[in-house]
């Protein structure tokens, strides 16, 4: 498991280019945000602008670095070493989490950083709620990370097109830079109870509350326990879906995608 | 003693729009320590006889086992006690070093710190991988790579490492040096060496013995020497000067089974290559080239080959096949 993680983090910081890239583009897509909210007049929003570039940042890491990866893996060949080994699958899912949340923490920090000094960001952080919040949003995020890592290896070739085609309806309805949900949300009800079923959006919302409004554990309470059994079911689904995909690639031969 | 046990191991796959039949009964024994060679044409089975021996494939019918242990049932149970690797794999995480990669894939059998330091220097040694150990895999040679992948499928020490087309597309010594490798793991260490190739060289070189398979079928199994002996026919080559204007010269001869002929226009001979029955047979050639005025330049006899065993045993060559398995 924690040598997978390591993998994750060598390879992030293995090219000057990609950890340039990090960067930037989270930064730049949040300080864009930042930007139209300071010209619209209403600048103490920012603040939601850069929280939601940090938040990005590990969305973005779920999406193309944890849940394709096993596809890539295994149109290289990689894959079927994983299965021939006695590591759990699972396990190795996990290290690829922790890796890839050790990876993107930097390149978080920075926006937050950055972010915070240029807007002159006003927080008033409850740091219990917030701490917990991050921990359960990052958990079911990349819960939900493992289960979609499931299903790229059944879509195969796919998976490239299913990222770009969910990538931005979920970073629309989970509301990255507004509300989506709840007070403020610019959403009719029934899309906002749709936008609840997706973990950034809960954990959003939490974020916002406890950063900015220094709203407690007392007040998020149903967003943390709503992600802390996102986050469970996710990760249960995820490892059945995995063995479940195991078993039928066996059967049907979809394990490896070399012929000769 | 067997370590790999094969018995009508049958595997097909099925679609919409066709049914193949990729093994179709197989049966084999593989002792521990040998280097077992599977020979045949692309097509004929071989990466599917490998896949569902190292778990990643359940037969259709038929039983297959490890040190005992069933492919189907017991996978887990299997999976600590091989290894594999492809010469078409990537070799590894490209940003990292190949002690890097080494380290992560030896993780994967939970391999201690110091088990680990001992088997990369013992590996980097064998596979004179020198100072590319800690290079990253983006800046190493394909010739380096593969070796990188060999380090890899030795890692844990396994019982049987099964090898497809490991040195496919590779240099000369590059591959001498992986084959090489390879028997001494299997003599000395008492490794199985599972090889799925359809390069002749390789086989004939470090194969202790061979089977060779076609339309997922095990055709013969034996030594690559007994097979030759058995399956194949030894040949006699003559350079002779001028080029005879017919071959009857030496198609009217009994005995001899068949003629090929290459024609050197620059130096102006011809190389007949004869399949002949006996001595006899040669003897007659002679006389026949004497009583031309054909000048006999030179002479040898030409061992017969794996491939002219297929040929025996298939009645076409690997190419042919291929082709034939590809449309």
């Amino acid at each position: 498991m924690y040598s997978r993680a390591w993998v994750r983090v060598r390879s992030t910081y293995g090219e000057p280019a990609w950890v340039a890239v990090n960067l930037a583009v989270p930064l730049l897509s949040s300080s864009a945000m930042g930007l139209l909210y300071r010209s619209a007049g209403v600048g103490n929003y920012a603040g939601f602008a850069i929280l939601g570039g940090i938040m990005l940042a590990f969305w973005g890491n779920v999406l193309w670095s944890m849940a394709s990866q096993f596809n890539w893996d295994k149109e290289e060949g990689i894959f079927e070493i994983y299965l021939v080994s006695p590591a759990p699958i699972s396990a190795i899912l996990v290290g690829m989490s922790l890796g890839g949340i050790l990876a993107t923490a930097p390149s978080a920090a920075f926006v937050g950083l950055i972010g915070w000094k240029f807007f002159a960001v006003s927080m008033h952080p409850s740091w219990l709620a917030v701490s917990l919040t991050f921990f359960l949003t990052l958990a079911s995020l990349y819960a939900m990370g493992m289960l979609l890592s499931s299903l790229y290896l059944a879509y195969g070739r796919e998976a490239e097109s299913l990222n770009n085609a969910i990538s931005e309806p979920i970073n629309f309805l989970s509301g990255i830079y507004f509300p989506a949900i709840g007070v403020g949300s610019p959403f009719p009800f029934a899309l906002q109870i749709a936008a609840s079923f997706i973990p950034l959006t809960i954990g959003m919302d939490a974020l916002r509350k406890s950063v900015f409004y220094a709203n407690g554990v007392t007040i998020v309470w149903l967003n943390l326990v709503v992600l802390a059994v996102m986050a469970a079911v996710l990760l249960v689904l995820g490892d059945r879906a995995l063995k479940l995909l195991e078993e039928r690639g066996r059967r049907e031969g979809t394990l490896v995608v070399r012929l000769r | 003693m067997a370590i790999v046990e094969v018995k009508a191991l049958a595997r097909s796959f099925h679609s919409r729009a066709s049914n193949v039949v990729a093994l179709a009964g197989v049966d084999l024994q593989v002792d521990e320590g040998e280097v077992f060679g599977l020979l045949g044409p692309n097509g004929a089975g071989k990466t599917t006889l490998i896949r569902i021996l190292s778990t990643l494939l359940l037969p259709t019918s038929g039983h297959a086992s490890i040190a005992g242990y069933d492919v189907a049932k017991e996978p887990e149970k299997i999976r600590p006690l091989i290894n594999m690797a492809s010469g078409a794999e990537r070799a590894g995480y490209e940003f990292i070093s190949a002690k890097g990669n080494l380290w992560f894939f030896s993780q994967l059998y939970g391999i201690s710190g110091e088990d680990f330091r001992r088997r990369v220097n013992a590996l980097s040694n064998q596979l004179e991988l020198g100072e590319y150990i800690d290079k990253k895999v983006y800046a190493l040679s394909t010739g380096y790579r593969q070796r990188m992948t060999i380090a890899r499928a030795f890692i844990n020490e396994p019982k049987v490492v099964f090898m497809d087309e490991p040195t496919i597309a590779l240099d000369v010594m590059t591959a001498r040096k992986i084959r090489d490798f390879l028997a001494e793991e299997a003599h000395s260490s008492k490794r199985t060496i599972f090889l799925a190739t359809h390069n002749m060289a390789e086989t004939e070189a470090i194969c202790d013995r061979v089977a060779i398979i076609d339309k997922g079928k095990i055709l013969v199994c034996d030594t690559p020497d007994n097979l030759k002996r058995t399956f194949g026919t030894p040949a006699y080559v003559v350079e002779v000067s001028p080029p005879p204007n017919t071959m009857e010269i030496f198609t009217s001869i009994r005995g001899v089974k068949g003629v090929t002929t290459t024609l050197d226009q620059e130096r102006g001979l011809a190389r007949v290559k004869l399949v002949v029955e006996d001595q006899e047979a040669v003897d007659s050639v002679l006389k026949n080239l004497a009583a031309a005025n054909i000048r006999l330049l030179s002479s040898w006899r030409q061992e017969p080959t794996l491939e002219e065993v297929f040929v025996n045993l298939v009645g076409r060559g690997f190419t042919e096949r291929e082709l034939e398995n590809a449309s």
